[in-house]
């Protein structure tokens, strides 16, 4: 029995955001997911910290929201932030009417927007399409979603909350018309756990819809937007490129670490969970990174994932009652929608902005209960990030370099020392080489892990002190994880690696056959 | 001499300098033929385990190869077995262990050794160098499996656990026991020696002493597995040092390339070669080819500087697959052959059909390749004869799915020593 003021479903950014609120207001507060932390859509996003640039004409309050919460995640998540910098770039492609509503639309929404001519933008990112005409910077950045929502977790638990990751809510109670606590099954050992909590906040993205139903709360439609996102090797570009157009697919390339993102699509899912990744929309992307980059096609594409928008269908209460803020973003009253009190349900927005959804939620819960406390989240910094420096590129190898004699390198592409592993396995204390992926992006390089997951294979079983047959299956496993993000990608220089690969991993270690 | 020469033509170039074409170019050599051998790098053996793998799977595991190849061939009718034909397997083992130093490669088309691999998995092989043999799993026994502090490569402990519930299957008797210790030999300060750094240490006897200082005490009897470092050209002394002052049959057990063992049958073939008159252009990448009809009349390489042009009577290709880059595909899904251009069968139209979800599964894109004749000549997708003068050989064939079934350097030493056989019947003998 786990006993809380709030329980929080959901560990994505909007969940992980509103957990460390809560906590940080002084409520006892417990954050539950299913997966790990950060697998759902917040874990499959673009990588953009937005500047609002990309709303700036369509959708303006969301473009100053946006700029509005790119200040104050640079002011509290500095080391998951790299400050890239953001260009919209004019193609021959591009309507020429756009630049300039694009630039009226910065200026009203507050975004420092700074015009540059193509030989300047030329200058900065040389690979771009010569052919472009003009541009935009603007203060876009790259922020990494695994620290943020980590930032957030750790936070929250040093203001006393428990975080249970690898908890499926299997439902949730009440109790004359007030929700009173959830059931939770951990997905690892199969146990039950009951949780009483007083108040609920269902923030499980495009699954809110199942979530709220197990409440009693019915008609909650979340519609998961899909879109596809691909990692090529590499930094075609050291800003953020954006074209200069109404948004739409394949239009943007952020840099990440040693990878460059292109993205992203948006289709009807089948269903919240579907991640199926479609040939055309891989050949999409390759056309339109074409547009930006010539010879983008001939680049090594390194991974390929999916993720789903959640979009609010509510039709049962209307605007005006039910969503706070912005249209971005969809805060749902169950109070005042259903009937049933003391649960809530905040899905939609950005990343970018889940600090102010987590911010807006914990302010209703506080009217609810009839206390007033205020959000100090916008101001203190996340525990990493106390330094207020943003994440430079060069740290792992500066890092490296100081080790270089007393430590192995174990995966070669980013730079993992064998202690900063052994480190990661014991705070994770995982059976789950995936887990580790996530924390550390072991095996996120160009070779996708030929090397290293045999080395980290190796470690786990003596650092978890892993059976065989545990040890063996966290490396099937993490092989087939690894298939499933190069399978629609398979060509060229991936294809050439995936074939080494396969004689790495059967045709040397004969892993098929592993008992 | 000059680009073109002034007229020189080769009795026959050999592209690539991985196992198929060092086999091919020496068989030729060795008959007194003018072999020219050009490759834009070094071949896929410096990266493998240093056995032949001829038959390991059927998906079944495979105890006698030569018994298994006649129901294989006759279900799998476009492999490169089937091309070059069984007389052509077993007769590259024998020509192979006879062109090698002794006790470079042991063991028989007739019974596959069960080694274990460096995650503790018995993989089938039907040869293997001398070092290695003593692993051979099928009887079972006590082994000691050594791991060093600063090889990053090798993780005793892990594969002495999967070694220890190995299936072994009814024809095998007798029960694994394995256990693991890890050692910290002198490396001079060095946390990370890689596996080469390791082999010239091995070399130094003063080193193998602090090896065989530290290990002896922990020894049961059982035969004692390192990783395969054990020395580079003297492997031989190395390894019967080794055997003589522990007492004890001491193995090898291949780990993540580069590969030691790899490197010494690359460099063995190598010097085989360079001795029978061969000579290799290294660095020279096929960038064209010109044919008259059914003949190929040149070759284009990008050497150094500027291309040459090369001409000769026979052509090999023997470029690898993808992962040595004789085959490749570009973004929209199309495959070439890098080197002569010549037609690749196999290949799923469709994009979504290509690969299976399971990453293990049988792939339907995995056995691209080129297409031949029973006389290993290319064929188009009329089956008609591209060249009558080329043969293909080793990794580049169609058909075939080799790190499935374990048979990569098997299909390049069939299909190697098959094409300069067929080279030197159409010259007369
Ligand atoms: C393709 C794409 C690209 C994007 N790019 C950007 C970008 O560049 N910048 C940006 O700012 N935004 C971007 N976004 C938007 C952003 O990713 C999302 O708005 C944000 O990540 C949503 O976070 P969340 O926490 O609400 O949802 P999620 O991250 O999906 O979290 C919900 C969590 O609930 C959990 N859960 C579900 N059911 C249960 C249950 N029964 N019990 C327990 N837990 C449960 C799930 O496991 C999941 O972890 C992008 C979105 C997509 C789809
Ligand atoms: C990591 C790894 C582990 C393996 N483990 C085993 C094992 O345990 N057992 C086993 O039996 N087999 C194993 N193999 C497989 C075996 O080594 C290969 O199947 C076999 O060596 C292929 O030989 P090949 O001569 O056909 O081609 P490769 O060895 O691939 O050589 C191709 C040659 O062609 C050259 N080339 C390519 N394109 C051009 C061009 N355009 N112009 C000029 N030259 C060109 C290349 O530079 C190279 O020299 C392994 C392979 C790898 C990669």
């Amino acid at each position: 029995m786990v006993e809380a003021e709030v329980l929080v479903i959901g560990g994505g950014a909007t969940g992980a955001g509103v957990a460390r609120d809560a906590a940080m207001r002084g409520f006892s507060t417990v954050l539950v997911d299913r997966d790990d932390l950060a697998m759902g859509t917040t874990g499959r996003f673009h990588g953009l910290l937005h500047s609002g640039g990309r709303y700036a004409v369509k959708d303006p309050p969301s473009a100053a929201e946006c700029m509005e919460e790119n200040r104050a995640l640079r002011r509290i998540a500095a080391d998951a932030i790299e400050d890239t910098g953001g260009l919209f770039v004019s193609t021959p492609w591009d309507d020429p009417a756009y630049p300039d509503l694009f630039h009226s639309g910065c200026i009203e929404a507050g975004i420092p927007v700074e015009i540059l001519s193509t030989a300047e933008i030329l200058r900065r990112e040389p690979r771009l399409n010569p052919r472009i005409s003009g541009g935009f910077a603007v203060p876009d950045g790259a922020i990494d979603a695994w620290k943020t929502v980590w930032g957030c977790a750790l936070s929250a638990k040093e203001y006393g909350a428990t975080i249970l990751n690898y908890h499926r809510i299997t439902a949730v109670h009440r109790s004359d018309g007030v929700v009173t606590g959830a059931t939770a099954v951990n997905a690892i050992s199969g146990e039950e756990v009951a949780i009483s909590a007083g108040f609920v906040v269902n923030a499980s993205g495009v699954w809110a819809g199942d979530v709220a139903n197990l409440a009693g709360c019915e008609g909650v439609t979340v519609l998961p937007g899909k879109g596809i996102m691909i990692a090529m090797s590499h930094r075609l570009v050291h800003t953020v490129v954006n074209r200069c157009k109404k948004p739409a697919d394949g239009d943007i390339l952020v840099p990440i670490r040693t990878v460059s993102v292109i993205g992203t699509t948006d289709t009807e899912a089948d269903g919240p969970d579907d991640v199926a990744i479609p040939q055309d929309e891989i050949q999409l992307l390759l056309e339109e990174g074409e547009k930006l980059v010539p010879g983008f096609r001939r680049a090594r594409a390194l991974r390929v994932w999916a993720g789903s928008r959640p979009l609010v269908k509510d039709d049962k209460a209307d605007d005006a009652d039910t969503r706070e803020m912005s249209r971005a973003f969809a805060l749902i009253d169950h109070k005042e929608r259903d009937g049933v009190e003391h649960f809530l349900t905040i899905t939609g927005g950005k990343f970018t902005t889940f600090r102010k959804m987590a911010e807006v939620t914990v302010d209703r819960m506080c009217e609810h209960l009839g206390t007033a406390r205020s959000c100090t989240t916008a101001e203190e910094a996340l525990p990493d990030s106390g330094h207020h420096r943003f994440y430079w590129l060069g740290a792992r190898l500066a890092r490296r370099e100081e080790t270089l004699n007393d430590d192995q390198l174990i995966c070669e592409c980013e730079l993992i020392s064998r202690r900063r592993l052994e480190s990661a396995m014991e705070q994770r204390h995982t059976q789950n080489l995936d887990d580790i992926r996530r924390t550390l992006r072991l095996a996120m390089g160009p070779c996708q892990g030929g090397f290293c997951i045999y080395r980290a294979t190796g470690i786990l079983h003596s650092v978890e002190r892993l059976d065989y047959s545990a040890a063996n299956s966290a490396l099937l496993r993490f092989l087939q994880e690894r298939w499933k993000g190069v399978r629609p990608i398979l060509y060229g220089d991936q294809l050439r690696q995936a074939r080494l690969d396969d004689w790495i991993f059967q045709g040397l270690l004969d892993v098929e056959h592993l008992t | 001499m000059t680009a073109a020469g002034p007229g020189r033509v080769y009795d026959a170039l050999v592209v690539g300098v991985g196992t198929a074409g060092l086999v091919t170019a020496l068989r030729l050599a060795k008959q007194g033929a003018d072999v020219l051998v050009t490759a834009k790098g070094v071949g896929a053996t410096h990266l493998t385990s240093g056995t032949v793998d001829v038959l390991g799977y059927t998906p079944e595991r495979v105890v006698n190869p030569a018994a298994a190849l006649p129901d294989f061939v006759r279900d799998h009718p476009e492999h490169p077995y089937a091309r070059a034909g069984l007389q052509a397997v077993g007769d590259a083992l024998d020509w192979i262990k006879l062109q090698l130093p002794d006790g470079a490669l042991v063991g028989s088309l007739e019974a596959n050794f069960l080694l274990p691999t460096a995650v503790g998995v018995p993989k089938p092989s039907a040869l293997a160098p001398e070092t290695m043999a003593p692993g051979d799993l099928r009887n079972g026994g006590r082994f000691t499996i050594v791991g060093l502090a600063g090889l990053k490569d090798f993780y005793p402990a892990y594969l002495a656990d999967n070694l220890s519930r190995a299936r072994l299957g009814q024809e095998d008797n007798g029960r694994v026991e394995a256990r693991a210790v890890t050692i910290s030999p002198p490396t001079g300060g060095v946390a990370d020696v890689t596996p080469m750094g390791w082999a010239r240490r091995f070399e130094d006897t003063e080193f193998r002493k602090t090896v065989i200082a530290e290990l002896e005490p922990s020894l049961d009897g059982g035969a004692v597995g390192f990783p395969a470092v054990l020395g580079l050209d003297s492997a031989r002394t190395v390894w019967q040092e080794l055997n003589d002052a522990l007492g004890v049959p001491v193995f090898e057990i291949p780990t993540l390339p580069p590969s030691v063992p790899g490197n010494r049958m690359a460099r063995a073939l190598r010097a085989a070669l360079t001795r029978a008159g061969g000579r290799v252009v290294m660095g020279g990448r096929v960038i064209g080819v010109r044919g008259a009809g059914e003949r190929l009349e040149e070759v284009v390489v990008d050497a150094a500087a500027r291309p040459k042009t090369y001409r000769a009577r026979d052509y090999v290709l023997a470029t690898g697959g993808f992962a040595s880059r004789g085959l490749e595909m570009d973004s929209y899904g199309m495959v070439r052959e890098a080197a002569f251009d010549l037609p690749v069968t196999g290949m799923p139209p469709n994009a979504e059909a290509r690969w299976a979800d399971e990453y293990l599964a049988a792939h339907p894109a995995a056995r691209v390749g080129i297409g031949v004749d029973d006389e290993l000549r290319p064929l188009d997708s009329g089956h008609g004869v591209v060249y009558e003068n080329v043969r293909v050989a080793g990794a580049a064939l169609a058909g075939a799915e080799p790190w499935r079934e374990k048979s990569g350097e098997g299909i390049s030493l069939a299909t190697g020593l098959r094409a300069a056989e067929l080279i030197l019947e159409r010259r007369g003998g």
